[in-house]
C-alpha cells in the first residue's frame, strides 16, 4: 500500500528527531527545525505537543530518547519491487554499473507492462556506452563544479568545439533526450547530448567571469478556449505543466493564460493549432499574428 | 472533527488536488455545493502542504484558489507530498519505533509475549505509560510482515517475529538515479519515499514537458501493476467522465497506456461483460479489488499486442462502425524546412510515411479511430496540401473546423492577407 504514514513526512521527521536525540538532548529550536525540513508548514503545531504531552512515547519532554539504535527502517516489499523495476530500465546504466542488486525480487513492472506511446521515436541511445560515459563524466562535472570540453556537429552539420560550465540537465519525456544547461562564452547554453561527440574535462584556464548563463527569457499568451468535444479537459490537461491561470468567462467558454519559455514559442504555436476551433488566441499580438499567419498559409495550400 | 493536516482517506483529497491543479477556476461556492463544509480544511491541507504554490484569484462569484506550478522549474513533483500525509494513531507512532528499535537490537526471533514485556520496559519510562495489548501487537506485526519490514518464523507451535535488514539495496542507489526515476518512472512516488532515506542531496536534473497530475493516481497504478504481474482479474470502480455517475467492469488488465503528451495514463484490458479489449482512464478509477487468475491473460496480451499495429492512441473502436480507419495526408515543404520530414518520422508512432518528391511527404495510417490523429494533424497546418480520411464525416469536420479557424481569426476572405 503506497498511501501509508511507514512513507510519512511526520515519521521521517521523528525518525529525525530520535537520531539527534540518541546524539544529544533535542532542544526546541533544533525539534522545529527538524519538523520544517521534513513535514508541512504546520505539522509543527502536532509533532510538538505530541511530544511534550507524551502522547507519542519516544521522545521524552527533555529530549532524550527511549529508542537503543538510530532508525532505519528496511525497505518495504513494494520499495524492493518498484526498484527491481527501475533496474531493468535501461537508462538506469546512466547511473549504475551493477543493476543485479536484487537477484530475488520480482518487479512491480517491466517494459511488457507499460508502453509510452506517444514519445518521440528519435530518443537518445541509451545502450551506447560512449553515450553513458559522456553523461557520467558530465554529472561528475556538475557535482563537482568544473569545466569540460565537448565538440559536437553544429546545425550546419560542421565539428565544433566547445568549452564551458555545466549547471544542469534536463530530460525531456516526450523528446527521450537529455539536454545539458551550461554556461560559457558566445552560445546558449543548451546541447543535446546525443549530439555530443566527445566530452572531457578541460584543465585549462576557464575564465567563468565572462560567460553566459542560461536564463530563460519568459512569455505570456492568453488564449479563449471553448467547452466542445472535451475540450476544457484536454486542453487544460495538456498544458497542465506550465505556469497557468484560467478562468470561467461565459457558460462554456474561459480564458487560459499560460507562462512559457521564449525559446519554445514554436511548439507552443503548434501546441495550440492542435486544438483546432475550440482555442483562440487573443493576445500578445505577435503571437496571434504567428497563428495568423500559419493560418494564411494553410489557405494557400488548396485544402 | 477537528481540523488536521494529515488525512485517512486519499481519494477525497485526490479530486480536490486534481481540480485546484488542472482547472483552477472554480469558486468556493462551487466546491462547497459538492461536498459541504469539508472545502476549508482541503484547502487548508494544500496550503500546508503545498503553500509556495497555492494562488488566489477574486473573481465577482468569489475567492478562486488554484495551484500553479511550472515541473520544469519544481525539479522535484511537489504533488508527492500528499502521499507522505497519512494520519495515524499516537499507539501507531509509539508502536512503530519501538518495534523497530527491539526487532533491530535484538540477536534471536522474538515471540509475542518477549515483545510485549519489552515494549513495557520501553515505555516505563514514562510518567503514564501507555498499555498496548497482545492482539494489537500482533495486529501490528501481521501488518508490517505483509509491508516485508518484519519476518516470521515458526519455532514449534509459536510464531516468531524477527527484524529484517534490507536497506542494502538502497546503499547501491545514487541520489541522482532515484531522482530520475522518481520523475519519470510509473508510480515514482515510490522512488520519492527512497530518496526521503537519503541523505539530503541537491537535485541536478531537470525535466521538460513533465506532467506531474499522474502522481495522484499512483496507488490505483500500483494495484494495477500487482495484478496485471500476477495475471489476476480485477472489479475496478470508475466515475464517468463529469464524475456524475460510477460504473463496475470486471477486467483482465492487461498493459498501461501512458502519454507523455498530455499527461494520462490509461490501463488496457479485456472487459468479460463485453467481450473486447478496451481502454479506462486511471484518474477515473476510484477502486480495483483484486481477485481470481486469469486463464486467459496470456491469450488477451498477444491479442493486444498485434492491436498495438494500429493504435494511434488508447482508442481499440472507429467512431464510423468500421473496424480499421484509413487516413493520409501530405504536407509540403522547402527546401530550407528539412525538419517537416524529420517530424514526421519521429512522430509518426504507427503509420507511414513516403517521400513523394524533394518539397513533399505522404503520412498514412490504417488505424482504429482516426479521430485521435486529428490534433497531431493539426500541428502541420500552413502546409496540408491534402487530407483524406476513409469516414468521410470526419474528414468534412475537419475541414469544416479548419474554416472555423479562419472565421476565429477574421481570415475567412479571399486568402486572407
Amino acid at each position: 500500500m503506497i498511501f501509508s504514514e511507514l512513507y510519512s513526512a511526520y515519521y521521517n521527521a521523528v525518525a529525525d528527531i530520535i537520531r539527534t536525540a540518541l546524539d544529544h538532548p533535542v532542544q526546541k529550536g533544533e525539534l522545529r527545525r527538524i519538523v520544517e525540513k521534513h513535514a508541512f508548514g504546520e505539522s509543527v503545531l502536532s509533532i510538538e505537543p505530541a511530544i511534550l504531552e507524551e502522547r507519542w512515547q519516544i521522545i521524552k519532554p527533555d529530549g532524550t530518547t527511549n529508542i537503543r539504535l538510530a532508525p532505519q527502517m528496511p525497505l518495504t516489499t513494494i520499495q524492493k519491487r518498484w526498484l527491481k523495476a527501475v533496474l531493468l530500465d535501461p537508462r538506469v546504466r546512466l547511473f549504475l554499473d551493477d543493476t543485479d542488486i536484487l537477484p530475488d525480487v520480482e518487479p512491480l513492472f517491466t517494459k511488457d507492462d507499460y508502453t509510452i506511446f506517444d514519445k518521440y521515436a528519435d530518443g537518445d541511445d541509451y545502450e551506447d556506452e560512449a553515450y553513458r560515459q559522456r553523461f557520467r563524466l558530465i554529472m561528475d562535472a556538475i557535482r563537482n563544479e568544473y569545466p569540460i570540453r565537448i565538440e559536437m556537429n553544429n546545425r550546419h552539420g560542421r565539428r565544433v568545439q566547445r568549452i564551458l560550465m555545466p549547471k544542469y540537465l534536463e530530460y525531456s519525456e516526450k523528446d527521450d533526450k537529455f539536454r545539458l544547461i551550461a554556461s560559457g562564452k558566445t552560445f546558449n547554453g543548451i546541447f543535446n547530448l546525443g549530439r555530443i561527440l566527445s566530452c572531457e574535462r578541460f584543465h585549462g584556464d576557464c575564465n567563468t567571469g565572462d560567460h553566459t548563463e542560461v536564463i530563460p527569457v519568459m512569455d505570456s499568451v492568453v488564449f479563449e478556449l471553448y467547452d466542445r468535444r472535451n475540450a476544457l479537459e484536454r486542453v487544460l490537461l495538456h498544458f497542465a505543466h506550465f505556469e497557468k491561470e484560467a478562468e470561467r468567462i461565459g457558460k462554456d467558454s474561459y480564458r487560459v493564460t499560460i507562462r512559457y519559455d521564449k525559446d519554445d514559442e514554436t511548439e507552443i504555436v503548434i501546441r495550440l493549432l492542435s486544438f483546432g476551433p475550440m482555442v483562440k488566441v487573443i493576445e500578445p499580438e505577435p503571437f496571434v499574428d504567428l497563428i495568423k499567419k500559419r493560418l494564411i498559409a494553410q489557405k494557400s495550400c488548396g485544402l | 472533527m477537528s481540523y488536521s493536516e494529515v488525512i485517512k482517506n486519499f481519494n477525497k483529497i485526490r479530486d480536490y488536488m486534481r481540480e485546484f491543479f488542472v482547472y483552477g477556476f472554480k469558486s468556493r461556492d462551487e466546491y462547497r455545493k459538492k461536498s459541504g463544509r469539508s472545502y476549508d480544511d482541503e484547502r487548508r491541507r494544500l496550503e500546508s502542504w503545498l503553500g509556495d504554490y497555492m494562488k488566489f484569484r477574486q473573481t465577482p462569484e468569489g475567492k478562486n484558489v488554484f495551484l500553479s506550478i511550472d515541473s520544469r522549474v519544481t525539479r522535484h513533483n511537489p504533488l508527492f507530498k500528499a502521499w507522505k500525509a497519512k494520519s495515524f494513531t499516537d499507539g501507531d507512532i509509539t508502536l512503530h519505533f519501538i518495534l523497530m528499535d527491539l526487532l533491530a537490537t535484538s540477536d534471536r526471533p522474538l515471540t509475542i509475549i518477549e515483545i510485549a514485556e519489552q515494549i513495557d520496559t520501553y515505555l516505563s519510562v514514562f510518567d503514564d505509560p501507555k498499555t498496548f495489548d497482545e492482539s494489537t501487537i500482533r495486529k501490528k506485526l501481521k501488518e508490517y510482515a505483509a509491508e516485508g519490514i518484519v519476518c516470521t518464523e515458526k519455532q514449534g507451535k509459536t510464531v516468531c517475529y524477527k527484524g529484517v535488514q534490507s536497506t542494502e539495496a538502497l546503499d547501491h542507489c545514487d541520489a541522482d538515479m532515484l531522482d530520475f526515476f522518481s520523475e519519470t518512472a510509473p508510480c515514482g512516488v515510490i522512488g520519492s519515499f527512497l530518496l526521503d532515506k537519503k541523505k539530503e542531496h541537491q537535485g541536478i536534473l531537470a525535466f521538460k514537458h513533465h506532467y506531474i497530475t499522474s502522481a495522484l493516481d499512483s496507488e490505483i497504478l500500483c494495484s494495477l501493476f500487482l495484478a496485471i504481474r500476477g495475471k489476476k482479474t480485477i472489479t475496478m470502480e470508475s466515475v464517468s467522465r463529469n464524475g456524475g455517475c460510477v460504473s463496475e467492469n470486471h477486467v483482465v488488465p492487461l498493459q498501461i497506456m501512458i502519454s507523455v503528451q498530455n499527461g494520462r495514463q490509461y490501463l488496457m484490458a479485456y472487459d468479460t461483460g463485453y467481450n473486447r479489449i478496451t481502454s479506462f482512464r486511471v484518474d477515473k478509477i476510484t477502486s480495483v479489488k483484486t481477485e481470481e487468475e486469469s486463464g486467459q491473460f496470456d491469450e488477451h496480451r498477444e491479442q493486444f499486442e498485434r492491436m498495438k499495429q494500429h493504435l494511434w492512441g488508447v482508442s481499440t473502436q472507429s467512431r464510423s462502425g468500421d473496424r480499421l480507419e484509413h487516413v493520409e495526408f501530405t504536407v509540403r515543404y522547402a527546401d530550407d524546412e528539412q525538419h517537416i520530414p524529420k517530424r514526421l518520422e519521429r512522430e509518426k508512432r504507427c503509420g507511414t510515411v513516403e517521400r513523394i518528391d524533394a518539397h513533399t511527404c505522404r503520412f498514412s495510417a490504417d488505424v482504429y479511430d482516426a479521430s485521435e490523429v486529428i490534433p497531431w494533424i493539426r500541428t502541420f497546418l500552413c502546409r496540408l496540401t491534402e487530407v483524406h480520411f476513409s469516414d468521410k464525416r470526419l474528414e468534412r469536420q475537419f475541414k469544416h473546423d479548419i474554416k472555423e479557424m479562419y472565421a476565429l481569426y477574421d481570415l475567412e476572405g479571399g486568402d486572407g492577407s
